[in-house]
């Protein structure tokens, strides 16, 4: 049992060849594809979490950009309001000041007419009484 | 009493007296390692591959009996 | 040698043969030709095995590359865990190569039926049974750790036997000795007991009763053969590290 022969180095050295073998033919390749996957999920963990982060900020910057646009619409519409009031009120303003003149200038028309028809009436008024002066003076 | 008969008595000795103390230290580890699971569940996986690993520790030191107990029995330097 | 084991009342259910071999002569050496048949089938089991393996190499594993995969990474873990993160890679084929041929030794002189292919002389078994197999690798396990230590340190490999106090120099050199020895022993003892139990419970009741004992065997075969890689990482781990920087370890 305990009969130690070339059994002993032979089966030493058998076994640094078997070593030799497998490394080249197990060790190494599986090992290689082993990290390679690794570092394939690591590399797109990282990809993926630099594309969330990308799409996080894309998001953000839309959105601010959102907000501005809809600031600037609303003040667009506000000064297009604003505009819209002031012309209007303009021509209202316009028209108003248009009509009173026209009515003061039909009152005025209409004042000179009546000034110059009671002028007329008054000159009838003195030539009729003449006239009936006149008839009444003949008569006595 | 001839070697061969010696060999035989110390053969059976030497496989009983070796087993004396491992089994003591055997029981009282995986005493140990019981208790270790019931205080802490989630840690069973670990204290089981260690457990295995001692119990392996302490088997080899009954090998050691048992190996010299083969000695005598069928590579006796002493029985030509 | 005491042989009534295999005396004429048995020998015709079961006989244990130990120390008997079938010897082969090279030149004016002799060797145990069993050991070697055995040892070259294992080989070729790994070899071959290895080969269907990496033959088709995918990203995504299947079949055979699968089974290696989780066979690389289980001495890849082991390897790690004893060496440590930092100088475990260049470790990895020669305890992947001990765990995976003791492994495949062990179960293969409990798996296959060596008993149906007869020799002149002495019969087919794992390899791990023969004293000769099992010295060799623990011997190549303390060339390895020396390996370590000087290829790390040089001749400062040596300050770690006076390292505490130069009182333990004799334990210290002692140590170098029995652990080849308690290595070698332990899987040596432990095959060979498995075989032998087997072996006595088949020559006292030939059938069904030996098999739970079968089972334990083919369990306390792959113990073993995580035992012997795993203290060979230990060896090599202390080699490399030294009692000097222990604070090492902490993060090792």
């Amino acid at each position: 049992m305990f009969d130690f022969d070339a059994t002993l180095p032979l089966m030493a050295v058998q076994f640094i060849l078997l070593v030799v073998i497998l490394n080249a033919i197990f060790f190494k390749p599986l090992t290689a594809v082993i990290e390679d996957r690794a570092n394939l999920i690591r590399s797109s963990q990282t990809g993926a979490k630099e594309g969330l982060e990308q799409i996080n900020a894309i998001t953000q910057q839309y959105e601010k950009e959102l907000a501005e646009s809809r600031r600037q619409y609303q003040s667009v519409i506000a000064k297009a309001q604003a505009d819209a009031q002031k012309l209007a009120s303009d021509q209202v303003a316009a028209a108003q000041a248009e009509a009173v003149a026209q009515r003061e200038q039909a009152t005025q028309e209409l004042s000179a007419q009546k000034v110059s028809a009671m002028a007329e009436l008054e000159k009838q008024v003195d030539g009729l009484s003449q006239e009936i002066l006149n008839k009444l003076l003949v008569g006595v | 009493m001839d070697v061969s008969s010696a060999s035989v008595i110390a053969a059976a000795l030497a496989i009983g007296l070796a087993s004396l103390g491992p089994g003591i230290g055997q029981g009282n580890a995986s005493a140990s390692a019981v208790e270790g699971i019931a205080r802490q569940p989630e840690a069973e996986g670990k204290i089981r591959g260690t457990l295995l690993l001692t119990l392996a520790f302490m088997e080899s030191l009954t090998i050691y009996g048992l190996v010299i107990a083969l000695v005598l029995l069928f590579a006796n330097p002493f029985v030509k | 040698m005491l042989n009534f084991l295999d005396s004429p009342n048995f020998v015709s259910l079961a006989a244990l043969e130990v120390g008997q071999h079938f010897y082969w002569h090279i030149g004016s050496l002799k060797v145990h030709g069993q050991v070697f048949l055995a040892t070259w089938f294992v080989m070729a089991v790994l070899i071959i095995v290895s080969l269907l393996a990496t033959r088709n190499i995918q990203r995504i594993p299947t079949g055979m590359q699968n089974l290696m995969e989780y066979a690389l990474d289980f001495v890849r873990e082991l390897t790690r865990n004893q060496i440590g993160e930092k100088e475990y890679r260049p470790w990895v084929p020669f305890i992947g190569t001990l765990f995976l041929f003791i492994f495949v030794c062990n179960w293969s002189g409990a798996l296959i039926p060596w008993k149906l292919i007869h020799l002149p002389e002495g019969e087919l078994a794992a390899p791990t049974n023969d004293i000769n197999t099992t010295v060799a690798l623990s011997l190549l396990v303390s060339i390895a750790y020396f390996y370590a230590g000087f290829k790390k340190k040089g001749l400062g490999y040596f300050a770690k036997y006076v390292q505490p106090t130069p009182v333990l120099l004799p334990i210290a050199v002692l140590e170098d000795f029995t652990k080849p020895l308690s290595l070698s022993f332990r899987l040596f003892g432990n095959i060979l007991a498995d075989e032998l139990v087997v072996g006595v419970l088949v020559l006292l009741v030939p059938l069904f009763v030996p098999l739970p004992v079968m089972l334990l065997g083919l369990f306390t075969s792959a113990i073993q053969a995580l035992v012997f890689a795993t203290l060979a990482g230990a060896y090599i781990h202390e080699a490399l590290e030294g009692h000097g920087d222990e604070h090492d370890e902490e993060h090792a």
